[in-house]
């Protein structure tokens, strides 16, 4: 039985899936979680909201992607510990047969999505742990080329991640490398925070998760669009998160979620 | 916790308790209409006393437990004093010499688990032995070995796997030591069968299996097995069960639930993935001759 030396899991610091774990009313935090999750409670009041939101933006594109866009394969990228609404769960609802690669650089992110994410017969759900930071490791790994068919169209799905990665980690570099192994027809889903609806709040957050040693960088409307570049952006362009094709009967303020987002499709 | 916080949150004293209210209604062949109409109170009470969303009158519990067959005043007593009990972590421990021969705490709050996640060193796990594996178990394990007292554990533990046959039956997953899958318990007929089961079981939907090698080395689940069960309840905390010789521990202060769970993570992360573990109990089975 070959095995790789696997990673250790450190749950005495804070870590980001398990800080929306907490948000999202999981049970697969610990203290430090909670303590952060708790500290950017006090700066953000309404962030359960704000996680929420994004969730269901999550559910929308993927929705659109595979209704509309007629995408069958996915690439996420900062997964999170398995709760309902998953990417996977969204597409393969409708379309069955739909193929999902998973990325996460939190250990027990592994351990959890690769024994709690069932996929349906007919498709195919897979995980590995990797880092944004290093796209080249993610489209290297041989799970990706088992998983997915590069010369057929991708959503590529980056939501409630980009954030994490400051400017020198040259962040438009990352998603262009990305995109640039798209078959053309892919799509680009991508969420953003932004402190234009709220400075005050957001620099707040972005403090108290940097001292906890989790880099968070919000983006100006102009910072953001750049993200999307050589890209279609389909209707309604890259909004407020909110204001994306919103559920009917769902009235929400859209400045109220301090996220952007778009769908985009390569051309 | 004042009154009014308290309604609708539902611990695992309540949960518990309700569970054992259901199982024994359902055993006497009672509807939950007719067992509504002996405490004056409707279906759908009775559905939320049995998953623990109200609290219980003493009254209610009486008629109830005498309408599903249970007369013993002693049994009724301790009934009733485990639902007035304080909501203390872990309150079940002190009665556990008390209680009556149908209380059966792990099984109760298995069956109406969301999910179980489980370590196993030395042996498969119950809910997925086949009966020969179960009995070679038994045998060699039990200080009573009457054939009655086998033959009562077998059917307790034939019933548990029946959880994985049902729609809304929890979700498992269970990490194996290479040791567990090595012991041929029952010796090597009973373990081939066994180790096919459990290639079988890799397949079921809810099912989640995975084996630490021993090339694993020194791993943070040497102190042995143990079971965390999850509820779907957002309120209700995780539950580790830890079994021994003579008694049983049920932790569910965080600080304990909390440990469990990062050992749960590390071993998960530490054995082999899932979709490689039919391959490996081929291989295992090809070791067997």
């Amino acid at each position: 039985m070959p095995q790789q030396v696997p990673p250790e899991i450190d749950t005495s610091v804070p870590q980001s899936a398990r800080v929306y774990d907490y948000w999202l009313g999981g049970k697969d935090n610990f203290p430090a979680d909670r303590a952060m999750g708790e500290a950017i409670a006090a700066q953000v009041p309404t962030i359960r909201n704000q996680v929420r939101a994004q969730r269901t933006f999550l559910a929308r594109t993927v929705r659109y992607l595979v209704r509309e866009a007629g995408i069958r394969q996915f690439l996420d990228v900062g997964t999170g510990i398995p709760t309902a609404g998953n990417v996977h769960e969204v597409a393969q609802e409708f379309a069955p047969e739909s193929r999902v690669l998973y990325v996460d650089n939190d250990p027990i992110v592994l351990a959890h999505s690769r024994a709690l994410i069932p996929s349906t017969p007919q498709g195919r759900v897979a995980f590995i742990l990797a880092d944004l930071r290093e796209p080249e490791a993610i489209l290297g790994d041989p799970t990706l080329a088992e998983t997915l068919d590069l010369t057929q169209p991708v959503g590529l799905v980056l939501i409630g991640i980009m954030h994490h990665l400051r400017d020198d980690n040259d962040p438009r570099r990352i998603v262009a490398t990305l995109v640039d192994a798209l078959a053309s027809g892919s799509y680009l889903v991508l969420s953003q925070t932004t402190p234009d609806f709220n400075p005050e709040a957001m620099r707040g957050l972005a403090a108290v998760s940097e001292q906890g040693g989790i880099p968070n960088v919000p983006r100006t409307f102009a910072e953001t669009e750049p993200f999307f570049s050589g890209l279609e952006l389909v209707e309604p362009g890259l909004v407020p998160i909110a204001a994306w094709r919103p559920d009917p009967g769902i009235q929400q303020d859209p400045r109220s979620v301090y996220v952007y987002g778009g769908a985009a499709r390569k051309p | 916790m004042t009154e009014e916080q308290s309604r609708g949150v539902p611990t695992i004293r309540r949960l518990l308790l309700g569970a054992q209210l259901r199982r024994l209604r359902t055993e006497a062949g009672i509807s939950r209409e007719d067992a509504g109409e002996v405490i004056r109170a409707s279906p759908w009470k009775i559905h939320r006393l049995e998953n623990g969303q109200v609290s219980y009158k003493e009254r209610d519990i009486i008629d109830l437990l005498r309408l599903y067959g249970v007369t013993d005043p002693g049994e009724i007593d301790t009934f009733i004093a485990l639902a007035h009990e304080a909501n203390v972590p872990g309150w079940w421990n002190a009665y556990s010499d008390l209680l009556p021969h149908w209380f059966r705490a792990y099984v109760d709050l298995e069956a109406v688990a969301a999910q179980i996640r489980t370590y196993q060193a030395q042996l498969v796990p119950g809910l997925l032995q086949t009966e020969a594996y179960m009995r070679a178990l038994m045998r060699g394990t039990l200080r009573d070995r009457r054939p009655e007292e086998i033959e009562r554990r077998v059917m307790v533990r034939l019933t548990r796997q029946r959880l994985f046959t049902q729609d809304d039956g929890p979700q498992l997953w269970a990490v194996m030591d290479e040791a567990a899958l090595r012991r041929p318990v029952g010796g090597k007929k009973v373990l081939r069968a066994q180790i096919e089961r459990l290639i079988d079981a890799t397949t079921l939907p809810r099912v989640s299996l995975q084996v630490l090698p021993f090339t694993a080395g020194a791993h943070a689940a040497m102190v042995g097995a143990f079971s965390i069960l999850r509820f779907a309840d957002p309120d209700l905390p995780d539950v580790v069960y830890l079994e021994h010789a003579t008694s049983a521990t049920y932790l569910d202060k965080p600080e304990d639930v909390e440990e469990y769970a990062h050992i749960m993570s590390s071993v998960g992360v530490h054995g082999t993935p899932p979709e490689q573990t039919a391959e490996i109990l081929g291989e295992l089975l090809h070791d067997l001759g």
